[in-house]
C-alpha cells in the first residue's frame, strides 16, 4: 500500500494503465512530466501490495515500468510450462541455499582440496 | 667442429652431431615425437623432416649425421608438406578423445598437430583400437592413444635399467608392451609419463584430476631422498595435485623418483592442523597459547642438560637452525639430526658429502660401493651411475658392491663380499678388485648408511677414505669419496652442527631416558618404544605418525610444499624451494611456531623474518650463501677422517626395507602405501 502522498499524487496525476496478474496496480502520468531516455515522458509507477519490495514486478510489467515497451506484455503471452514469479525469496523461508550451505548442514561435497586431519587413537 | 648452414645460419656443430641438433644451434624448431634428448635415436616417427640440398628425399634430421659443408633447410613447401603428411598418417590411428584424455594441454601431438594437421580427415575406414596394458599402480596406460614413437621402451630399457617394455608386431599392428603382465618394477617408472608424448602413458593417481592450465607450478625440492632433485609443486586450490621434475643437469637432469612424484597425495592425509595436549593421559585439541604455556609449565625448573631435540629427516634448514637456537638459549647440549645413529667425522665436510658431485659420476672409471642400494636410496644418482655404466662401455665402468644387495642395481656389478673385512682386503691388496680400482684413473667409492649406521661407522669411514686415497680416488683434481645420504635434511643438519654439543647426549641417549623434556622435529624415523616413559616428548610435525601418538604436545608445523625452505642434497649443494600452498588448519611454518615458542620461555631468537633467518644460516656456515652451485673442495690436501677403532664384522645391513615407506608423508601417502603392497609385499596380495 502506498503512502498518503503517493495515493493524493496518484488521484490527482496518474491514470490507471492496468493491473497485473497479482493485482498490483500500474499508473502512467496524464501529461507527459519527466525526461529519460533524452525525451520527455510520461511517468509509470506501481503501487505494491502491503510489506513487497521492488523485486515483485513480474516480467509481463517489468518492460513497460522501465519504459522498455509501449505496452506491457499480454497475459496471453504466457505460457503453460512458465511458473508463476515470485519475486526475490532472499530472507524468506523459500530462500535458495546452496549444497553446502550452513542452513542445509554445513555439509559441502568432497573437492580435490580437502586433507583428512589427523586425530588421536582411542 | 663442422659448418653447417640452416635456412641460410651458418653454425659450428661438434663432429657427429645430427642434423636436428644443428637445427637447434640456429635456433630453428624441429618437431618431433620420437626423438629425446636422454634417449638413443629411434628415428621412426618421421615428424622431423628436414630437406637436404642435393638429398633426393627430406630426410629424418634426428638420425641424420651433419657432413662439412651441408645445407638444411626447415620450411620449405616440400619439408611442410611432408610433415602434413606425417602427421595425417599419425592422426589416422590415434583417436579424438582429447577432451577426455589426461594428457590434453601438454599433448606434444595436440601441440604439433596444431602447426602440421589437417583441416578435416581423409579417412574412412576402421580405427584401429589397442587392448591396454598393466604397468602397476603408478602409470596409467590408454594404448589406443600410442603413435609407437618407443620413448618408453627406450627409457626403460636405457635409464631406468629394467628391459620390461618392448614391442610386438610390426607396422600398424605394433604395440608397446610388457610382455607379461605385471607391474614395472622400477623406481623410476613414472618419468615414463613425462616422457610419452602423447596420452597413452597417464597418471593413475592424477588421472582426471585437473588440466595443466588449472595448475598453479611452485619450484620445489624433493625430500624423499638426499638428491635434491629439483620438482615443480602442480597446485589447484589448496591442494598439491603432482609433482614433476624441473630440467638440472647437474642433479637429476630430467629425472625425478617414484617416491618424490606420487607421495605428493600424503600431504592430504593424516595431517596434523591443531595443537594437541595431552590432559590426564588423553590428547585434547587446545589452542597455540595453551600448548605453548602447556610446555613452559613442564620446562620449569627443568636444568638444560635434561633437555633435548631431534631434528627429523625432511626438515628444512631454517627450523633445524631455530631448533638449534632454542635449545642453546635453554642451555642444553642435546641436539641430534641423526635419528637413525649414524656416524661422521664432521671436522670436514668432504668426510660427509658426495664429493664426486652427482655429474661427476659420468667422469668416474670404477666404482665401489659400500652399505648402500643406491637403486633404492638414490633412484635419480643410481641413473646417473647406469648412464656412466652404458657409456663406458663393456668393462669400461667395473662396479663393486660391498653389501647385500635386495635389488637388482640395473647394471652389472659385482658383489664382493658382505662386510667389512672386504674393506680391509681392498686395502692390503689381496682382493682382486683392488687392482681394478688402483689401475682406474678416476675411481670412486660410495659410502652409504648402510655402513654409516654402525656403531663401526667412524671405522669404517676412516678405512674407506683410506683405500681412496691409496687407490687414487683422491687425488689431484678429483676427489673420488662419496657419503650417500638418504635424508634430505641430514647434510644441512651436519652443516648447521645439530649434534650433541661438549657432554650432549645423541639421539639413541636421548630416548634411552636421557632427557627429561624432548622436542621431536618432525622425527619420526624410530619405535617410539625406546623413548622413556618418564620423558616429556614435544612433536613439532606435519604427519600424526607414530610419533605424534606418543608425545604429550603436538605442534602443527608444516611439509615441504607449504613452507619456503632451503635444503642441502647429499652433494652439499644448498637449494631453495618455496611455498605451494598454505599449511592446513592452524599449522604454521616451523621456524615460525621455534620463535614464537622462545618469546613464552624468555629467550626469544633474535630474527622475526625467514631473510633475517637465512642471514643468520649464513654466518652459522657460509656454505648456505650460495644457492644452487657447489665450490670444488681439494680433499687431497684433507688428513682423513680420525679413526674410531676396531670394525666389526657384521655384514652391512640395507637402510630400509620398503622403499615406499620412509617418512610420514609416504607412509601417509595411499598411493605409496599401493606401491608397497604390489612391490614390497606382493606374496601376501597373492595369499589372501
Amino acid at each position: 500500500m502506498a503512502n498518503l502522498g503517493t495515493r493524493i499524487y496518484t488521484r490527482f496525476k496518474g491514470r490507471l494503465v492496468g493491473k497485473d496478474a497479482d493485482g498490483r496496480c500500474y499508473y502512467e502520468a496524464r501529461t507527459a512530466n519527466r525526461t529519460g531516455g533524452g525525451l520527455t515522458r510520461h511517468e509509470r509507477w506501481v503501487i505494491y501490495h502491503k510489506g513487497e519490495d521492488a523485486s515483485v514486478v513480474p516480467p509481463e510489467w517489468w518492460g513497460w515500468l522501465h519504459h522498455v515497451d509501449e505496452a506491457p506484455l499480454p497475459e496471453s503471452a504466457r505460457q503453460p510450462w512458465q511458473i508463476p514469479y515470485p519475486g526475490n525469496r532472499t530472507g524468506t523461508v523459500d530462500a535458495y541455499h546452496p549444497p553446502g550451505s550452513d542452513y542445509r548442514g554445513g555439509r559441502r561435497a568432497a573437492s580435490t582440496s580437502d586433507y583428512e586431519a589427523w586425530v588421536p587413537e582411542g | 667442429m663442422v659448418k653447417v648452414t640452416v635456412d641460410g645460419i651458418v653454425v659450428d656443430v661438434p663432429n657427429g652431431s645430427s642434423a636436428l641438433q644443428a637445427c637447434e644451434a640456429a635456433g630453428k624448431e624441429i618437431p618431433r615425437f620420437c626423438f629425446h634428448e636422454r634417449l638413443s635415436v629411434a628415428g621412426n616417427c618421421r615428424m622431423c623432416l628436414v630437406q637436404v640440398v642435393r638429398a633426393p628425399k627430406p630426410v629424418a634430421s634426428c638420425g641424420f649425421p651433419v657432413a662439412e659443408g651441408m645445407e638444411i633447410l626447415t620450411d620449405t613447401e616440400i619439408v611442410r608438406k611432408a610433415r602434413r603428411a606425417v602427421m595425417e598418417f599419425l592422426l589416422i590411428n590415434h583417436p579424438l578423445d582429447c577432451p577426455i584424455c589426461d594428457q590434453g594441454g601438454e599433448c606434444d601431438l595436440q601441440d604439433q598437430a596444431f602447426g602440421y594437421g589437417a583441416d578435416h580427415s581423409r579417412y574412412q575406414e576402421a580405427k584401429r583400437a589397442v587392448k591396454d596394458k598393466y604397468l602397476g599402480p603408478l602409470v596409467k596406460t590408454v594404448m589406443t592413444r600410442c603413435i609407437q614413437c618407443t620413448r618408453c621402451i627406450r627409457f626403460a630399457t636405457e635409464i631406468a635399467g629394467v628391459p620390461e617394455l618392448g614391442a610386438v608386431s610390426r607396422g600398424e599392428n605394433m604395440e608397446v608392451t610388457n610382455y607379461v603382465e605385471k607391474a614395472l618394477t622400477s623406481e623410476l617408472s613414472g618419468n615414463l609419463i613425462d616422457i610419452c608424448p602423447v596420452g597413452a602413458l597417464t597418471s593413475k593417481p592424477y588421472a582426471f584430476t585437473a588440466r595443466p592450465w588449472e595448475l598453479k607450478r611452485t619450484d620445489s625440492i624433493d625430500v624423499s631422498d638426499a638428491v635434491g632433485t629439483n620438482i615443480s609443486l602442480q597446485v589447484r586450490g589448496s591442494a598439491v595435485l603432482r609433482a614433476v621434475p624441473r630440467v638440472n643437469d647437474a642433479v637429476n637432469e630430467e629425472w625425478l623418483a617414484d617416491k618424490g612424484r606420487f607421495s605428493v597425495d600424503g600431504l592430504k592425509h593424516r595431517r596434523l592442523d591443531r595443537p594437541w595436549v595431552r590432559v590426564h593421559g588423553k590428547l585434547q585439541a587446545v589452542s597455540w597459547q595453551d600448548a605453548f604455556v602447556a610446555i613452559g609449565r613442564r620446562l620449569d625448573g627443568v636444568p638444560g642438560d635434561r633437555i633435548g631435540a631431534i631434528a627429523g629427516d625432511l626438515c628444512d634448514a631454517e627450523s633445524m637452525l631455530a631448533l638449534k637456537d632454542l635449545m642453546v638459549a635453554l642451555g642444553s647440549p642435546n641436539i641430534d639430526c641423526r635419528q637413525d645413529g649414524a656416524d661422521y667425522d664432521l671436522s670436514q665436510r668432504a668426510y660427509y658429502t658426495f664429493g664426486t658431485t652427482i655429474a661427476g659420476i659420468e667422469d668416474a672409471d670404477a666404482l665401489l660401493v659400500v652399505g648402500s642400494i643406491p637403486r633404492q636410496e638414490a633412484p635419480v644418482l643410481n641413473a646417473r651411475i647406469r648412464k656412466r655404466f652404458l657409456a663406458a662401455g663393456r668393462g669400461g665402468f667395473p662396479i663393486g658392491l660391498i653389501g647385500t644387495p635386495t635389488a637388482d642395481p640395473t647394471y652389472s656389478a659385482d658383489v664382493l663380499g658382505e662386510g667389512p673385512d672386504v674393506l680391509a682386503a681392498l686395502r692390503d691388496g689381496t682382493h682382486p678388485f683392488a687392482a681394478t680400482l688402483k689401475a682406474a684413473k678416476k675411481p670412486m667409492i660410495i659410502v652409504g648408511h648402510g655402513a654409516l649406521t654402525r656403531p663401526d661407522a667412524r671405522a669404517i669411514l676412516a678405512s674407506a677414505w683410506a683405500l681412496a686415497v691409496e687407490t687414487g680416488a683422491i687425488g689431484a683434481g678429483w676427489n673420488g669419496f662419496n657419503v650417500l645420504h638418504r635424508a634430505a635434511s641430514r647434510v644441512a643438519g651436519l652443516d648447521l652442527g645439530l649434534v650433541p654439543g661438549k657432554g650432549g647426549r645423541s639421539a639413541a641417549g636421548m630416548m634411552s631416558g636421557g632427557v627429561d623434556v624432548l622436542w621431536l622435529l618432525g622425527a619420526d624415523e624410530f619405535h617410539t618404544a625406546q623413548i622413556g616413559p618418564k620423558t616429556f616428548v614435544i612433536y613439532q610435525g606435519h604427519h600424526g605418525d607414530a610419533a605424534a601418538a606418543r608425545a604429550d604436545v603436538i605442534l602443527p608445523g608444516a611439509a615441504y610444499a607449504e613452507k619456503s625452505g632451503t635444503y642441502v642434497n647429499t652433494e652439499g649443494r644448498v637449494q631453495r624451494s618455496f611455498r605451494a600452498v598454505m599449511p592446513p588448519g592452524d599449522a604454521r611454518e616451523d621456524w615460525r611456531i621455534l620463535r614464537a615458542f622462545s618469546e613464552v620461555v624468555g629467550h626469544t631468537l633474535p630474527y622475526d623474518t625467514v631473510e633475517v633467518l637465512r642471514e643468520r644460516l649464513a654466518t652459522v656456515n657460509p656454505v648456505f650463501r650460495v644457492i644452487g652451485g657447489l665450490d670444488a673442495v681439494d680433499a687431497a690436501a684433507l688428513p682423513g677422517p680420525s679413526d674410531g677403532g676396531a670394525v666389526l664384522p657384521a655384514p652391512f645391513r640395507p637402510v630400509f626395507d620398503d622403499y615406499y615407506q620412509t617418512d610420514p608423508i609416504c607412509r601417509a601417502s595411499p598411493t605409496m602405501g599401493e606401491c608397497s603392497r604390489i612391490y614390497v609385499h606382493p606374496r601376501t596380495v597373492a595369499a589372501e
